[in-house]
């Protein structure tokens, strides 16, 4: 199947995903307007119109009905996912880099960049019985993180934990009960983490740095497994459901776009061995970095969004399916 | 009460609400052709014929929910299927695999059996740089000698009457080899280097391309030259690409004549 080209967006996208199902794929971008598409054939439901400045990340819980996202006019908001209206608009000191619902929906964690003299925050906040009212209530929990900033976060598996990635390439791991740090990486990274995807399974998730690599964590003790190695910032990668594949997106910094040809910039998705460590295969299609990456959830079909704006969903042709890797 | 027949011109009238006909659905098996009109950006009438296939697919009741849903936000006022302003087919890309024969052809002249540094001091297979000779006498010599060149070059320039690069005494070293080169011709105007780089890569590695163009329409000229690396390759394009069917044209390839 051709790919399709959603052109939803007027600036460069953020973030990507997909809901369980993998029917509906979201994106955001910064511009004001989260979208969903149907995956299948590439049509527009609706745009989540509400936001006054660029959203960072989104995230949809378990079930398809609600979507949270965190967004520069420093707020965070729960959407209906049917409708596109606002449930709950929860105001924070400074802008929202990331949010995800908990595996079961129940909760929802967020955190804040640190600016303007604020310092960076984790936020938990249970959603169960969200409304209007939700912005004034207290968050069930709050953790500063002095160090660094989080650039990227996961549930950790039964909603116990929350893995953080951090702007100097730290990763741990956060008890929610007990509000502290209970693994810590060290220095595995040695820049920003821009990007972590779990496994289907959440044994394993992989961090996107932009110390030119990609690398496998185990999600439980943060051992390193294995290092992908690129010559460009890693800004996503993502882990293919159904093979031992993971998949890497990036580009050269965002600022350095206009002065380099769309050859040279190795705007490619790469498709790399999970195991084996060994890149098998580039797709090209973009023609600025990409910036997010999702698997369907079927492993039949992948999104990438890029700097330029568009999203496009490609599904894998036959030989993706025959390629054995010797 | 209202007459029951209007006339036929009337009838087509109504029709078209703003001047245009209706849009048309056909349903033919598992295809969908949908026909629309509409007026392009100078004012011409145009007609857009969309055809899709139809699948069927069995899915599971939340998601099949989620097919029904109403648009909302900037949809809000889509028509149900694809909007072509949000939703385009691109073109198909097909993945590059790396370790396939085509990959490993595209890459090695970078690292093929040819040791690209040649040591000026020992003529080794090292830069000059990190020669091990480098200071010694041998070092010391060989820049003598280049020293003494460049001053015998010098002295046949005395004359002060100017020699282009290319007629100056040592030029010949620059010439390029031409032993390896095939000439190919009858190819369509269309051609582009990369069409050219498909072609002749299959075959084997290659140093240089060039592909004649018009100089104002950039379209191709009919013929390029292929530098091959390895001399048993240009010999395999002249057997096998002269007489091949490329765009509808049959190729000519032979070996590379000299210019004179």
């Amino acid at each position: 199947m051709r790919p399709l080209m959603l052109q939803g967006h007027e600036r460069s996208i953020t973030q990507i995903k997909y809901n369980r199902e993998g029917d509906l794929l979201f994106s955001s971008s910064k511009d004001q307007k989260p979208n969903v598409w149907y995956s299948l054939n590439g049509e527009r439901l609706g745009t989540y119109d509400g936001h006054q400045g660029a959203v960072w990340c989104l995230d949809v819980d378990w079930e398809s009905r609600k979507l949270i996202t965190g967004a520069g006019d420093m707020t965070t908001k729960l959407w209906d996912v049917e409708y596109g209206t606002v449930i709950a608009s929860i105001a924070t000191k400074s802008s929202v880099r990331t949010s995800n619902f908990s595996f079961s929906g129940n909760q929802a964690a967020y955190s804040t960049d640190k600016a303007m003299g604020q310092n960076c925050e984790l936020f938990i906040i249970d959603v169960r019985n969200a409304d209007s009212t939700l912005s004034e209530q207290e968050p069930t929990l709050r953790i500063p993180m002095v160090e660094s900033k989080i650039t990227s976060m996961q549930w950790g598996p039964l909603d116990e934990t929350i893995i953080t990635g951090h702007d100097n390439g730290n990763i741990a791991i956060w008890d929610v009960r007990k509000g502290q740090k209970v693994v810590d990486s060290g220095v595995d990274h040695a820049a920003g983490i821009n990007d972590m995807q779990l496994s289907k399974d959440g044994t394993m998730f992989v961090t996107a740095s932009k110390d030119n690599t990609a690398k496998l964590f185990d999600a439980e003790s943060l051992m390193c497994l294995k290092t992908y190695k690129t010559e460009r910032p890693v800004n996503s990668a993502a882990i293919s459901p159904i093979f031992d594949h993971v998949v890497l997106g990036g580009g050269q910094d965002a600022m350095e776009v206009t002065t380099t040809s769309t050859k040279a910039g190795k705007f490619d998705s790469r498709f790399f061995h999970l195991i084996y460590e060994e890149e098998f295969a580039r797709l090209k299609g973009h023609f600025g970095p990409i910036n997010s990456l999702a698997f369907h959830p079927d492993g039949k079909s992948y999104a990438s969004g890029g700097e330029d704006g568009f999203v496009r969903v490609q599904s894998f042709d036959s030989t993706y399916f025959e390629n054995i890797f010797e | 009460m209202k007459p029951a027949t209007t006339s036929w011109a009337d009838e087509v009238n109504a029709d078209y609400v703003d001047g245009l006909p209706p849009s048309k659905e056909i349903i033919d098996g598992d295809y969908k052709h949908i026909t629309q009109y509409k007026f392009n950006d100078e004012g011409k009438k145009i007609k857009v014929v969309r055809s899709f296939k139809v699948e069927r697919k069995i899915v599971s009741r939340a998601v099949a929910k989620r097919r029904t849903w109403t648009k909302f936000g900037d949809s809000r006022q889509d028509m149900p299927g694809p909007n072509s302003y949000t939703t385009k087919v691109a073109d198909d890309i097909l993945m590059n695999y790396i370790g396939s024969k085509d990959f490993e052809h595209a890459h090695d002249h970078l690292d093929g059996n040819k040791p690209m540094a040649k040591c000026r001091i020992c003529n080794g297979d090292h830069w000059s740089v990190k020669c091990p000779y480098k200071g010694t006498s041998m070092d010391i010599e060989s820049k003598a000698i280049a020293a003494a060149t460049a001053a015998a070059v010098g002295d046949t320039n005395k004359s002060g009457k100017y020699v282009p690069p290319f007629l100056k005494d040592g030029a010949k070293g620059r010439e390029r080899d031409d032993s390896c080169a095939v000439r190919i011709s009858n190819l369509s105007e269309s051609m582009t280097e990369d069409d050219l780089e498909e072609l002749v890569k299959k075959i084997g590695p290659f140093t240089k391309m060039y592909l004649a163009r018009e100089k104002t329409s950039g379209l191709c000229k009919g013929f390029a030259y292929v530098h091959f690396k390895y001399r048993k390759d240009a010999a395999e394009a002249v057997e096998v690409l002269n007489g091949h069917g490329y765009d509808h044209l049959i190729l000519s390839v032979e070996w590379s004549k000299p210019q004179n």
